[in-house]
């Protein structure tokens, strides 16, 4: 029992770290990125060749690397990979398409990415895919199991509180109010100097780097990772869990994580015990959260937590000399 | 050269299938502007609806029937119930396609909750393949090609030669002019989705045929394909439509030739992008509507 709940937990938490990566996308600077959660896969392929063993070619078994360094050299190549990639595709797909064909390219793009993993057997074993990956310290611990999950659910919260914190720091940052400015109205943003353009990629490659964190973490936890772990439906649960906690707002995606990742998934997952379907969990599960998407969008389209909206004092602007201000502070 | 041929007679089957989607598509597209993610599903659902009535022992023409009436009935509702609504309180364009995500997954898992996930054999016959000019085709292939060209020619029909379709293209033009104009665009808009359900609906039906089995994704895996063709085409191009399925479906069956089947998707995603990239209005069509 307490290692299911320990398990559940842990995996909301890698899944909280996703969602902040579609927060920085969608929730701030309003891209429809459906290539989400390709990055997530790619970092958690990145993560298990990097600290996973070598392949086994005799066998049949073959993918790049495998390398056995530790889980913190993991997660930077993680970062750096997707980051990479999300510069790539960012660069182009952001150019100068509209928002309904940039959404179509990255679908395509996670698709095609897709396909050559599963069948490009060298790179990451195709279908197959990676196993045996070595869990972060669990060798210099030495553990019994249920010990060591508390300890994997720690590492993963603290992985969390830094990208909370991070994500704070890059709300209230300067470049936080253009992002947001370019979601409210690209013209008067590009009036106002800002360069459009540049904002949403600079987005788009820190929710990649974000994503390829959480998908490192994904591997580490799961210890092996095959393309059956990511499909392109897995990204509208990410989505889900977005409207319905508050679309850029930081404690409302941590409140919607839980609540479509880890609530709605174990309810339905519970529900497979039903005689006679074998789909009725998955099915009922993404029909839920189908009919979930298109409920708050129409009563709450702002989230259970609203984005906070900005203060004219936030920004602290120096007192204007001569003319002193008649509007009261605070 | 023999193989090639064969190549390209695969590809004319799929790409009569593709266009009849892409076709339903495009004209919904162009009309209601909102790319709709769901018109997997109303492939998928007509050829559950064509199998449904075959085992009740309909013959083709029931089957076919069932297909179109269960896809005009499921993309109508699409509308009515959702889009419209949402339309009529001044949502946002994204916040449209965002709904068609969320209404495929529904639809989708509705039919998996209903018919399982397990493929389902559908067959509309057995017979072998005859010789038909350089090509080898089965009574299916032909029946669907013949289809697909009887359809064409009746949306074009449509489009250029009735009040319906001049409003159509109106609306497409710009919905506020139109409705100016005294046209009804919420009602012409409706009709759009339940013709467009319809050819959707009966493509399905002839993708199950083609295929020879049914299962819940076999509309939605399709669904990037035709997004493909249409955007090739040239979005709200029925011309364009036909020519952009016809591309893709030659490129994806003959590109099978010289790369691994697997990849056959990936040769339609790749003309996508490089299409969006270079020639974002399609190749088809003279305006620039795409960028921003």
């Amino acid at each position: 029992m307490i290692d299911y709940v320990v398990s559940t937990l842990t995996l909301g938490a890698i899944w909280c770290v996703f969602t902040y990566a579609l927060n920085v996308t969608w929730g701030w600077t309003g891209q429809l990125d459906l290539a989400v959660f390709m990055f997530v896969a790619l970092g958690a392929y990145v993560y298990s060749v990097v600290c996973g063993p070598p392949a086994n070619a005799a066998l049949g078994i073959t993918w790049i690397l495998g390398l056995r360094l530790p889980f913190f050299v993991g997660l930077l190549a993680a970062m750096v990979v997707t980051g990479l990639v999300g510069l790539l595709v960012g660069g182009i797909a952001l150019r100068r398409l509209r928002d309904d064909y940039f959404a179509i390219t990255t679908v395509v793009t996670t698709l095609t990415v897709y396909a050559v993993i599963a069948q490009f057997q060298p790179l990451f074993n195709g279908f197959t895919g990676i196993y045996g990956v070595p869990q972060p310290l669990a060798a210099f611990l030495n553990l019994p199991p249920t010990l060591y999950g508390i300890f994997l659910f720690g590492y993963v919260l603290v992985v969390l509180a830094i990208v909370i914190a991070v994500m704070y720091a890059i709300f209230h940052s300067p470049y936080g109010r253009r992002m947001r400015a370019v979601r409210e109205d690209e013209k008067a943003a590009a009036a106002f100097g800002r360069d459009v353009y540049a904002v949403k990629l600079q987005a788009y490659v820190i929710a990649a780097v974000v994503a390829g964190l959480g998908g490192a973490l994904m591997g580490a936890f799961l210890t092996a990772f095959n393309s059956y772990a990511w499909q392109v439906g897995e990204t509208f649960l990410i989505y889900a869990a977005i409207f319905v906690g508050g679309s850029g707002s930081i404690r409302g995606v941590l409140l919607g994580t839980f609540f479509i990742a880890v609530l709605v998934q174990e309810v339905t997952r519970l529900l497979v015990v039903i005689p006679g379907n074998a789909y009725a969990g998955d099915a009922l599960r993404y029909m839920i959260v189908g009919l979930l998407i298109i409920a708050v969008l129409w009563w709450r389209p702002q989230g259970l937590i609203p984005e906070p909206r900005d203060h004219d004092d936030a920004t602290r602007l120096p007192e204007p000399g001569p003319a002193p201000s008649a509007v009261q502070h605070g | 050269m023999q193989d090639l041929l064969l190549g390209v007679g695969f590809g004319l089957v799929t790409a009569s299938i593709i266009a009849l989607s892409t076709v339903a598509l495009s004209l919904q597209y162009s009309v209601s502007n909102i790319p709709n993610f769901a018109h997997g599903e109303l492939m998928t659902v007509g050829a559950y609806a064509a199998l449904v009535a075959q085992n009740a022992h309909g013959n083709v023409l029931v089957q076919a029937f069932a297909a179109a009436l269960m896809g005009g009935i499921v993309a109508f509702g699409m509308n009515y119930l959702v889009i419209q609504p949402f339309t009529r309180r001044g949502a946002r364009n994204i916040v449209l396609f965002i709904l068609t995500l969320a209404i495929s997954l529904v639809v989708q898992n509705g039919v998996l909750l209903i018919f399982g996930g397990a493929n389902v054999g559908y067959q509309l016959s057995q017979g072998a393949p005859q010789q038909v000019g350089p090509f080898l085709f089965t009574i299916e292939n032909e029946v669907i090609i013949v289809a697909a060209v009887v359809i064409m020619v009746a949306v074009h029909v449509l489009l250029q030669y009735t009040k319906f379709g001049k409003a159509q293209r109106a609306i497409s033009d710009s919905r506020e002019l139109a409705r100016i104009t005294g046209i009804n665009a919420e009602r012409v808009i409706q009709l759009t989705w339940l013709v467009d359900g319809m050819i959707a609906g009966f493509a399905g039906f002839t993708l199950g045929a083609s295929v020879g089995s049914l299962s819940p994704t076999i509309g939605s895996s399709f669904l990037l394909v035709i997004f493909a063709a249409a955007i090739v085409g040239g979005i709200g191009k029925i011309h364009g439509a036909m020519a952009g399925a016809l591309l893709i479906g030659v490129a994806m069956e003959v590109s099978a030739l010289y790369v691994p089947a697997e990849y056959k998707e990936v040769v339609a995603f790749a003309l996508l992008i490089a299409t969006l990239l270079l020639r974002p209005q399609g190749l088809f069509s003279a305006e620039r509507v795409v960028v921003r």
